[in-house]
């Protein structure tokens, strides 16, 4: 972890709220994002996890505060942010590599290092022989591959996955989280992934923060300072365990 | 492949033996239904010794395709104007709506009062009655909300222009095309309802003219042209649809998948 680089996302007394004011969705978000550090955001359905992510994303405006990326305030969608959803969100009209090649199609006219690009990132995620599958004929896991091939082809340095395996079943997902791991480790991503999972949370991150809803609020930042890389065997220590009484103590559930 | 039409044969048969005896046993009478026998040998003076109905046959062919593209041009148009703002589908949906719920047939005399009794009424009234169904269907496609990869689109910047093409005309293409298919179907009856009412040429003429002198024989027989037409535009439409929305159809889907390799292949070299 680096700690002391300086911060690739910040935010000041973050707040956003929905329907004039009735709904608080985040209240005085402050937070601290070093570069290469991966972050998980968990907390109960409804606590703003969403709303944090599209406003790092520059898909909603924020209500009072401010965002920064890379120093610069967010004002809008950018190119040096990628984002994942829970569903796939491919277009199945396209192949598995049209469908990586779509974030670059959207800037320019593809070139052939672009297009190298995206078969390398289709084999980075396990699918190099799958490049000219529609959606259609690939299963939800390999759909989600795709998903997470096209976000990297953007070339983003900061990540934002959005319970991006929740769909999955466990085995697929604890598979795809190692994967992910490896990947953004590789590339020295700052990530933010949203979970409703504890320990998948404490399992993927350096830092993890803990939402509560209404008004949905940063409750608590837990750090996760547990060697790289990641085992699964991990899951069983008791220092991973003293991780999970902490996260659990302050969404109020012990 | 026989095995599983022999079935069908045999019930086919039996349906024309049984019609056959009830007329040979006087149970129908010969002169409101004709014997298949009848039929058959209507068809054969008609089709392959006078040869009479192919000249009709083009033309209600004729008649129907234009109507169609006129129709379905207009429809498409006005449907992709309204998807794309929203005052003008405030102001448009009205009268497709009226449009609709007026039984377009009713219109036939106005339609060869305006356009008289050559082709003209024909494709209007084709144009008319097939209109509705590929409006409806395409305008639904095109504004049917897709949240998600909206959202996605929007993420990596996509303009206006490119969440469009890219992702709003593809997504409705399924249902436009099933649209297009039943509006074919439509323009047919349209082009046959306008010659039954006032033409010179056509199958429906034809049909009508038969029926009018009780050949009964002759005007089933020209009402199996018709059949031909109709199954002629169906799948000529299936077949459009088959490839240009083919990521819906498993066999199709694999054929494109390996095309896209192909080509891939092709232009790159690797
Ligand atoms: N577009 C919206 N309009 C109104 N309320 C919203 C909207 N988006 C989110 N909310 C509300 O904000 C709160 C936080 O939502 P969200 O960020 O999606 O939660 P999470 O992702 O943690 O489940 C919820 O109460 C939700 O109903
Ligand atoms: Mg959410």
């Amino acid at each position: 972890m680096t700690n002391d680089a300086a911060p690739v996302v910040t935010g000041t007394h973050v707040g956003k709220t929905f329907a004039n004011g009735a709904v608080v969705a985040l209240e005085n978000a402050q937070f601290n994002i070093p570069k290469g550090t991966f972050v998980s955001l968990v907390g109960p359905s409804g606590c703003g996890k969403s709303t944090l992510l599209r406003l790092i994303a520059g898909l909603i405006e924020a209500s009072s505060g401010e965002i920064t990326l890379h120093g610069t305030p967010v004002r809008g969608p950018r190119q040096d942010v990628g984002m994942m959803f829970q569903k796939a969100t491919l277009l199945e009209w396209r192949t598995a590599l049209e469908n990586v090649l779509l974030p670059t199609e959207l800037q320019r006219k593809p070139t052939r290092a672009d297009e190298d690009k995206a078969r390398d990132l289709l084999g980075l995620v396990g699918l190099g022989d799958f490049a000219f599958s529609f959606p259609a004929q690939l299963s939800g896991g390999m759909q989600q591959r795709v998903a997470l091939a096209r976000l990297l082809q953007t070339g983003a340095d900061v990540l934002l996955l959005d319970e991006p395996f929740g769909a999955l079943d466990e085995f697929t997902r604890e598979h795809l989280n190692l994967e992910l791991l490896r990947i953004v480790g590789e590339l020295g991503a700052t990530t933010i992934f949203v979970t409703h999972n504890i320990a998948e949370a404490i399992f993927l991150a350096d830092q993890v923060f803990v939402m509560t809803p209404r008004p949905g609020r940063i409750a608590r930042i837990v750090d996760v300072p547990l060697e790289r890389p990641r085992r699964l065997a991990l899951q069983t220590t008791p220092e991973f365990n003293r991780l999970v009484v902490e996260v659990r103590e302050t969404l109020g559930e012990l | 492949m026989l095995r599983r039409a022999l079935p069908h044969l045999a019930i086919f048969a039996a349906i024309l033996g049984l019609w056959e005896a009830a007329i040979a046993t006087g149970l129908i009478r010969s002169i409101m239904v004709p014997p298949p026998s009848a039929v058959m040998a209507a068809m054969v003076k008609l089709y392959l010794v006078e040869g009479t109905i192919y000249r009709h046959f083009f033309i209600t062919l004729w008649e129907s395709v234009s109507g169609f593209a006129i129709g379905a041009g207009i429809a498409i148009a006005l449907a992709t104007g309204s998807a794309l703002w929203e005052p003008f589908r405030r102001y448009v949906t009205p009268y497709a709506i009226v449009l609709n719920v007026t039984p377009g047939i009713a219109l036939t005399p106005v339609i060869i009062a305006w356009f008289g009794y050559g082709i003209g009424s024909k494709v209007a009234l084709a144009a008319v009655l097939c209109f509705f169904p590929i409006f409806v269907n395409t305008l639904t496609g095109l504004t049917r909300p897709d949240r998600d990869r909206e959202e996605l689109f929007r993420q990596l910047g996509a303009s206006d222009a490119q969440l469009f093409f890219k992702l709003r005309v593809p997504a409705a293409l399924p249902l436009m095309f099933a649209g297009l298919k039943i509006g074919l179907t439509t323009a047919l009856i349209g082009a046959v309802v306008a010659e039954f009412s006032q033409a010179t040429e056509g199958v429906g003429v034809l049909m009508s003219r038969f029926s009018f002198q009780l050949n009964m024989g002759a005007s089933i027989a020209t009402l199996l042209s018709m059949t031909a037409i109709g199954l002629l535009l169906f799948y000529s439409m299936e077949f459009i649809d088959d490839r240009m929305v083919f990521w819906r159809r498993e066999a199709r889907r694999e054929a494109a998948s390996r095309a896209r390799a192909r080509a891939w292949k092709a232009r790159r070299g690797d």
